[in-house]
């Protein structure tokens, strides 16, 4: 039982961290970024080709290709969203600019790396494994859960207590008011890409290490599951979208433990469902969703 | 060319043309609910309906084919109803992810239904579909939706895409006319479902994925989503260009894989950012910039 | 007359040399694996093996007058991509024999194709009991189906360790690893070993801690696992992490030396049922292992099925009098006896699936080991 909490929590701060950034994004610019899964995808090779090939340890690797997901983010914003910016229906144009994107990103990924499963060589991070009851907890573990917190708590940091995350609070009310304020509205909503890419490139490379596995295609069941999770957490909200994923987390390994492993997925869309017909803002979105 | 030799080039493009026959159906079933507004991502959900349908009516019963494509075509019609009214309150992207999950419990609703193998599928199935058949259903489907666009209908589905709000206040009762977009899109994916599952043999769930939904709406907006057949001519287009880029690709050492969804990617890229109405409108442009530069040469 | 000796000796020279060369005929075969996709792991060691089957077979003179030209096409693990180049090939470049393709389910919509058009297929890697051959009387199989090979790989694991109760975790989305669970179940419940548990997964799934502590509690005298090589990697990692210390049995997707890669030390002691005994000293085999890695690739059995195949093409095109045609390779495969291939003697049965003995594998010290 315990071991199950484990691996739900394990899960969830993964979930957590990939469905930051997209509802960052969300929130400041009424867009959703379905581009964002291919940031994660590309941020794990980035980090498995500087751990192979230039023998760089994980310490140092890690925030290098967290800081490329960022710079990456901002070339998706510029290249996808930015030329769109004017048009009435930005909405969907937006997000179908940034699936043909993610789409080229795979397709590179794919004619580079070829299509199949690569792995972290062992050793790169320790294995051990501590036992706290009838639970294994692997070291690994616990460090991904604490990076996914520690990231977390440096988000609403910046949010809340920062020049920048000020700014794009302003952006996310109104881009128009926050213009006359004279912010450079540009440079927000690249700062916001920057950093919500950056936490789902963070994402992707805790996901090849916990997991063992980076493939061109591993972002594309997360983004589904991430788009449940905001649902679930509300769209925009930062603490929904990590209350969400763990408790997605939690609730999909209560799905295999109690009711069959098949029903797994169904759970996420399910629970997407329901919560889009009975409550769309979800547990702590903003309210006023419907159409007008 | 000599008949044998036209024999052959018939065997071996047929299953092309016949695809293109029937990414034109899906197109068109991604058009219905894009032509007043409303981005749905269920179709795959409702051609695997339409799959499924028709093929257990084939493998356990006696119908004749027209029976089973009925059946196929009316499957999914009937689950889009009760879909979609709680559904088409949502608004834009809430709509869309709602829809890519209705597509995807369909999925995993199907690899876990044992009556017709989960993962394994259904086989064997006879095949009794023709490409005639194929562009039959097509040129039916585009008959009706000419007939839609002409029509009062028309003009309010434009005027719900436009501004819904607007549409409501003069009294266009926009629900109703949604959830009839959603039931003919629906209608539409199943029978091409219905009409995929007697041409290749069998069906099977992976077929009917978030990528392939993907896709239809791929063809559908490069092709043009602001006429009735805009979505067609985008299928056959994206359905050609990766047979096409086989051959090239294939003597510049890329893999034909990573290029078919790069060129999809790419095209779909290149056509929302710098040609949103799609390749029908492409004759336009080029006429407007002819005529701008034929201009501008007088009044030098 | 005086004929300058040496213009003599020229035109002799010149004569012995313009003979023409020996006419030589050319039988195309085509041969279409999943070079790109899901499936492109297993189709670029069959591409390997099929190659290398190709120029030994064209040197070794096995088949005087005529070169086999193997036609190498990709059919992208996409069932449509399947059926096009199946038709080009059959229809286009009018291939005498079509090997492949990789997995079942492309062969399921692309075989009929053949089928219809009298061309006669080698199926070298689908291993759906029940299925393939059953399509008609041109599809011929080569690789062993599961249901040939897990029976007897659990009998002989199940004599060796001793195991009465058993978990099984399998990847229910997809329709191999689906075909291999089914096998698994009805032999454990033949040999009389109770299943204790059931879980399942998705094919894109990564995570596999759930269920491997739901299995894990019930305490099971083995784990079996049908997945693809990727999952593979993963379950046996994730099962050791979590503690779980009894064995583990996998289906065919665990026969590749890209498994025992992305498990690491996770590998050690995994069963695998196989088609290809690796470690057996037949001549032909060691042969065709030294002939492989002199090329650069170190084979899985996924290279020996297709090596095979194309050496069963030509058997075939000899028993028939070296005859080339569609309907010749056909009632040539009929003829093909105790062919020695790396697979093993290999016959055809009535069914016209492939047979030939099947063995068990333990990975140890990092590589593939025969179960004695």
């Amino acid at each position: 039982m315990g071991q199950q909490i484990v691996n739900g929590l394990f899960l969830g701060s993964i979930y957590a961290l990939f469905a930051l950034g997209y509802t960052l994004v969300f929130g400041v610019l009424d867009i959703l970024n379905l581009a964002h899964q291919a940031v994660f995808m590309l941020c794990a090779y980035v980090a498995l080709a500087l751990v192979l090939h230039l023998h760089l340890p994980m310490l140092l690797a890690f925030p290098v290709s967290v800081a490329a997901g960022g710079v990456l983010g901002v070339l998706v914003e510029r290249v996808a969203f930015r030329p769109l910016r004017g048009r009435s229906d930005s909405n969907i144009s937006g997000l179908i600019s940034s699936i043909a994107l993610a789409t080229v990103l795979e397709a590179l990924a794919l004619q580079l790396f070829g299509p199949d499963v690569e792995r972290f060589p062992f050793g790169v991070v320790p294995d051990r494994s501590l036992r706290l009851g009838d639970a294994v907890v692997s070291e690994l573990q616990v460090v991904i859960i604490a990076i996914a917190l520690a990231m977390l708590a440096a988000l609403t940091y910046l949010l809340r207590r920062t020049v920048l995350g000020r700014r794009i609070r302003a952006v996310a009310e109104s881009p128009a008011a926050a213009r006359i304020l004279g912010i450079n509205v540009d440079r927000v909503i690249a700062s916001s890409f920057f950093v919500s890419s950056a936490l789902g490139g963070a994402a992707g490379i805790l996901f090849g290490l916990a997991f063992n596995s980076v493939s061109p295609d591993m972002g594309r069941t997360v983004e589904l599951k991430g788009l449940a999770v905001i649902i679930l957490g509300g769209m925009g909200s930062m603490p929904g979208a990590a209350v969400a994923g763990f408790a997605l987390g939690l609730l999909e390994v209560f799905t295999v433990a109690k009711i069959g492993s098949s029903y797994r997925d169904a759970i996420a869309f399910g629970v997407l469902f329901l919560v889009l017909v009975v409550r769309p803002r979800g547990l702590l979105g903003p309210a006023a969703l419907r159409e007008a | 060319m000599n008949a044998e030799s036209l024999r052959d080039l018939w065997l071996t493009y047929q299953s092309t043309v016949a695809f293109i026959g029937l990414n034109g159906l899906l197109a068109l079933s991604v058009y219905t609910t894009l032509s007043c507004g409303q981005l749905s991502l269920a179709q795959a959900g409702f051609m695997a309906l339409g799959s499924y349908a028709s093929a257990v009516l084939t493998l356990h019963t006696q119908a004749p084919f027209p029976a089973v494509l009925l059946a196929g075509t009316l499957v999914p019609a009937l689950v889009a109803v009760p879909l979609g009214l709680p559904v088409l309150r949502l608004k834009g992207v809430f709509l869309a992810i709602a829809t890519i999950g209705f597509g995807e419990v369909v999925r995993i609703f199907f690899v876990n239904l044992d009556f017709t193998n989960g993962a394994l599928g259904l086989v064997a199935i006879p095949q009794r579909t023709h490409v005639l058949t194929i562009y039959g259903a097509l040129a039916v489907a585009l008959f009706v939706l000419w007939r839609i666009q002409g029509s009062r209908a028309g003009y309010a589905l434009e005027a719900i895409r436009e501004d819904e709000p607007a549409a409501r206040t003069m009294g266009i009762h926009a629900t109703a006319y949604k959830l009839s977009m959603l039931v003919l899109g629906a209608a539409l994916a199943g029978l091409a479902g219905a009409l995929d599952a007697h041409f290749n043999f069998m069906v099977e769930p992976s077929s009917y994925s978030f990528g392939r939904v993907v896709e239809m709406l791929v063809f559908a907006v490069v092709g043009g989503t602001t006429v009735f057949y805009g979505p067609v001519v985008g299928a056959a287009f994206l359905t050609l260009l990766p047979e096409v880029l086989r051959e090239v690709g294939g003597r510049i050492g890329l893999q034909p894989g990573p290029l078919r969804l790069f060129v999809n990617g790419l095209v779909l890229l290149l056509v929302i950012l710098f040609l949103p109405s799609g390749l029908v409108s492409l004759p336009r442009r080029i006429r407007r910039w002819l005529e701008a530069r034929r201009a501008a040469a007088h009044a030098a | 007359m005086r004929l300058p000796l040496h213009s003599l000796a020229v035109a002799a020279i010149a004569l012995l040399a313009a003979r023409p060369a020996a006419a030589t005929e050319t039988i195309k075969i085509g041969a279409v694996f999943s070079l790109t996709g899901n499936a492109a792991a297993y189709g670029a060691q069959q591409r390997a093996g099929v190659q290398l089957a190709a120029d030994e077979i064209n040197k070794s003179g096995k088949l005087p007058g005529i070169t086999l030209e193997v036609v190498l096409e990709d059919d992208g693990t996409s069932p449509q991509q399947g059926i096009s180049v199946f038709d080009r090939l059959i229809n286009m470049t009018k291939v005498s024999a079509l090997i492949g393709p990789t997995l079942s389910t492309l062969a399921e919509a692309a075989d009929p194709r053949a089928q219809a058009q009298r061309t006669p297929v080698v199926a070298v890697s689908n291993t759906k009991p029940n299925a393939i051959t059953t399509i008609g009387d041109y599809i011929w199989r080569v690789s062993l189906t599961e249901a040939q090979v897990i029976p007897s790989a659990i009998e002989i694991a199940r004599r060796k360790l001793g195991f009465k109760t058993a978990a099984l975790l399998y990847g229910n989305d997809d329709a191999f690893t689906k075909a291999g669970f089914d096998v698994m179940k009805s032999s454990l419940e033949k040999s009389g070993v109770q299943i204790l548990g059931i879980q399942t997964f998705a094919t894109k799934d990564r995570d596999f801690n759930a269920q491997l502590t739901a299995l894990k509690n019930l305490k099971p005298d083995v784990l079996l696992v049908s997945a693809l090589v990727e999952q593979a990697g993963s379950i046996a990692l994730q099962a050791r992490q979590l503690g779980y210390t009894g064995p583990i049995m996998g289906g065919n997707g665990f026969n590749s030396t890209k498994f025992i890669q992305l498990a690491g030390p996770a590998a050690e002691g995994v069963l695998v049922g196989t088609a290809w005994n690796r470690a057996s000293t037949d001549p032909v085999n060691v042969a065709f292992i030294a002939a492989m890695k002199a090329r650069g690739t170190d084979p899985d059995q996924f290279a020996a099925q297709a090596y095979t195949g194309l050496l069963v093409v030509a058997d075939a095109i000899q028993q028939a009098g070296m005859k080339g045609g569609r309907d010749d390779i056909k009632a040539g495969f009929a003829k093909v006896k105790d062919l020695p291939t790396p697979l093993g003697k290999f016959s055809f049965l009535p069914s016209r699936d492939g047979n030939h003995p099947a063995a068990v594998q333990i990975v140890k010290g990092g590589k593939f080991e025969i179960l004695q």
